[in-house]
């Protein structure tokens, strides 16, 4: 295993940030052209476009590919007894693991398995889908929370008002845990946005594949470019903070509560 | 015709048999805890029971065997009973007239239609003004009357209402008991009302069935439970406040503590030599200045006015034994009565109701406290 890991970190992603030290060792504080071997791409750029792309196009689809399992998940714990403590202490031990540590877990895992023909290690699948387990408890628990909070008597009022499960589910419950979701979808898409542990160990820092923006700030770190560093930190601060705030003001108003319920 | 018969022993027992008929108002009544609002639930096909059978217009609802296996059990939404919860329930997220239109979310009305029939209960209950408010924008008398439009707009084919009124303050609720006794003519369905106010109760209900401890005690109208209710239980939940003990044997009763016999009807239901609970109501009572062949001696204890009524406590001489007795202020005065003055109680053996001091149907509750 050491040896698999010591050479597809030779080979593939880790590669770069090794042959940036190296070159900036040689080169000091004022090398702003990373000459390595890059097929593609130069790293010439002050501010990583690419790499702000990548990291919006992740946090996007683990958004879009989360919401609906987070809400179908979190609808079906409310309703467990028994199991459920078991359940919800499993969902929620991406929030307490190390990344390097799920990492580490996910590049064994993935190393020899593919989906649909692509690779799951060093590929924009493979942080796809480990992006998407360390953001379950993220998208879970407020969704479980909202739905926690609907009064059972209203569940049974829609009951009695002849209303099949699903029609209960799609015009009673989801309405009022709209703000769950949307808390969810802001938490989950900035959680990603800023996630580096994971995706560093399971997709190495592959320019416009895995190399995200968080990545790249490390990167222009460690590369002495402060200036680029904080170019897409701020781009990152901002987009964060947009997506929380919309989450809270725009779409996050709850629908009125009801005065004998509260 | 609504048809109920429940029976389980967990997780609260529950022992019902009631009916219903068409246009009836029927009230369950009971102390907190004594299962009312279980046996609703039940009907409705919230909650599940071990045994029994539930049947409305010949349909059968719900229907287990002699083994405990269930025939037939239809899901709430299937039951077609308008519910009125206690704390209303109106989803929170739609306004007045959408809560009224979610039941008629699978009739084969189109969107028109359903509108129409909405507006007209929401109409009917007098706040068709308001049909655009959400729920937090209405009061609780309003919030009741959508919750009431909505429990009607499937036209259900009973109605269940779940203390309904106890948390709505008391003009508000004068306007929604007219409401109710309108929609009962106009309905024509069986409807169940859980109260544990008896006052409402006696004024709504053309039959109250007495609840406690998950069993039916009683059911009568409401007069008669309150002049001859079937046991001493009864008499205690029903708030008769005359209530004493004695020995019964054979059209005499002897009263507890004093020396006084009286000549009751025997109406053969009690054993002989059987310790009973009595009652007497108020018109079975007169109090005198001067002694009479029929009357005791007794010594006013108390004595309250209520504006016209005053309340009188006489304790029965050289016994434990206190009566209430309510008479008019004028008659108070008429007797020159004071704390402490002698006077002379008659009570008319005819009026008196005698009880078994457990219930005839369930010989193993004791239930006399």
């Amino acid at each position: 295993m050491v040896a698999f890991l010591t050479l597809t970190l030779r080979f593939t992603g880790f590669n770069y940030i090794y042959a940036y030290v190296h070159i900036l060792d040689t080169e000091g504080l004022q090398t702003y052209i990373v000459g390595y071997p890059s097929p593609q791409r130069q790293y010439n750029q002050k501010m990583d476009i690419d790499a702000i792309l990548l990291s919006l196009k992740l946090a996007f689809w683990t958004m879009a590919l989360m919401l609906p399992f987070g809400v179908w998940v979190a609808h079906k714990l409310v309703k467990l007894n028994r199991s459920r403590p078991w359940l919800e202490a499993a969902l929620a031990l991406p929030l307490v693991l190390p990344p390097t540590v799920l990492g580490y877990y996910f590049l064994v895992s993935f190393s020899n398995t593919s989906i649909f023909g692509t690779p799951l290690v060093f590929s924009f699948a493979g942080i796809l889908l480990a992006s998407l387990i360390v953001n379950i408890p993220f998208a879970i628990q407020p969704i479980q929370r909202a739905f926690e909070a609907i009064d059972p008597q209203i569940r049974e009022a829609a009951q009695v008002s002849g209303l099949s499960n699903w029609q209960i589910f799609r015009l009673i419950e989801l309405p009022l845990c709209w703000r769950g979701i949307t808390g969810a979808a802001a938490l989950t898409f900035a959680h990603t946005l800023g996630e580096f542990g994971v995706v560093l160990m399971v997709g190495g820092a592959i320019p416009g594949e895995t190399k995200t923006a968080s990545i790249a700030i490390y990167d222009k770190v460690q590369s002495f470019d402060t200036s680029g560093a904080g170019a897409i930190a701020l781009v990152l601060l901002g987009t964060s903070l947009v997506c929380i705030a919309l989450s809270y003001g725009i779409f996050g108003r709850n629908p009125s509560r009801h005065r004998g319920q509260s | 015709m609504l048809k109920v018969k429940i029976s389980q022993t967990t997780p609260n027992p529950l022992q019902i048999a009631l009916e219903c008929a068409p246009g009836e108002l029927h009230a369950l009544v009971g102390p907190s805890g004594s299962g009312k609002t279980s046996v609703l639930r039940t009907i409705a096909g919230l909650n599940e029971p071990a045994g029994g059978k539930i049947e409305c217009n010949s349909e059968v609802w719900f229907e287990s065997n002699d083994v405990g296996d269930k025939v037939q059990q239809l899901t709430p939404a299937e039951r077609s009973c308008g519910f009125l919860f206690q704390q209303y329930a109106l989803f929170p997220h739609l306004s007045a007239l959408g809560n009224v239109l979610i039941p008629l979310e699978n009739s084969e009305l189109n969107k028109s239609e359903r509108k129409v029939i909405s507006m007209d209960l929401l109409d009917r209950m007098g706040i068709a003004n308001l049909a655009e408010r959400m729920p937090n924008q209405l009061s609780g008398g309003q919030q009741q009357r959508v919750a009431l439009a909505r429990a009607l707009a499937r036209q259900p084919k009973i109605l269940l209402l779940d203390e309904p009124f106890s948390a709505i303050d008391a003009p508000t609720r004068q306007g929604l008991y007219k409401t109710l006794a309108e929609l009962r003519s106009d309905l024509n369905i069986p409807m169940l009302l859980v109260t544990h106010d008896l006052r409402e109760a006696d004024l709504l209900a053309d039959r109250i069935t007495v609840i406690d401890q998950g069993i039916s005690l009683q059911t009568a109208a409401p007069q008669v439970l309150f002049q001859k209710p079937r046991n001493s239980r009864v008499a205690e939940l029903v708030g008769i406040s005359n209530m004493f003990h004695g020995m019964f044997d054979a059209g005499s009763l002897s009263w507890d503590g004093c020396q006084q016999v009286f000549h009751v009807a025997d109406k053969g239901k009690i054993p002989p030599n059987a310790r009973v609970a009595w009652v007497i109501p108020q018109s079975g009572l007169s109090v005198h200045n001067k002694p009479n062949a029929a009357s005791v001696p007794a010594v006013v204890e108390k004595m309250s006015s209520l504006g016209q009524i005053a309340v009188i406590q006489l304790r029965i001489q050289d016994s434990e034994n206190t009566i209430e007795w309510e008479a008019s202020s004028a008659e108070v005065r008429r007797l020159n009565m004071n704390v402490g003055s002698q006077m002379h109680l008659e009570l008319d053996g005819k009026q008196i109701h005698i009880m078994p001091l457990r219930p005839i149907n369930d010989p193993r509750r004791f239930i006399d406290r």
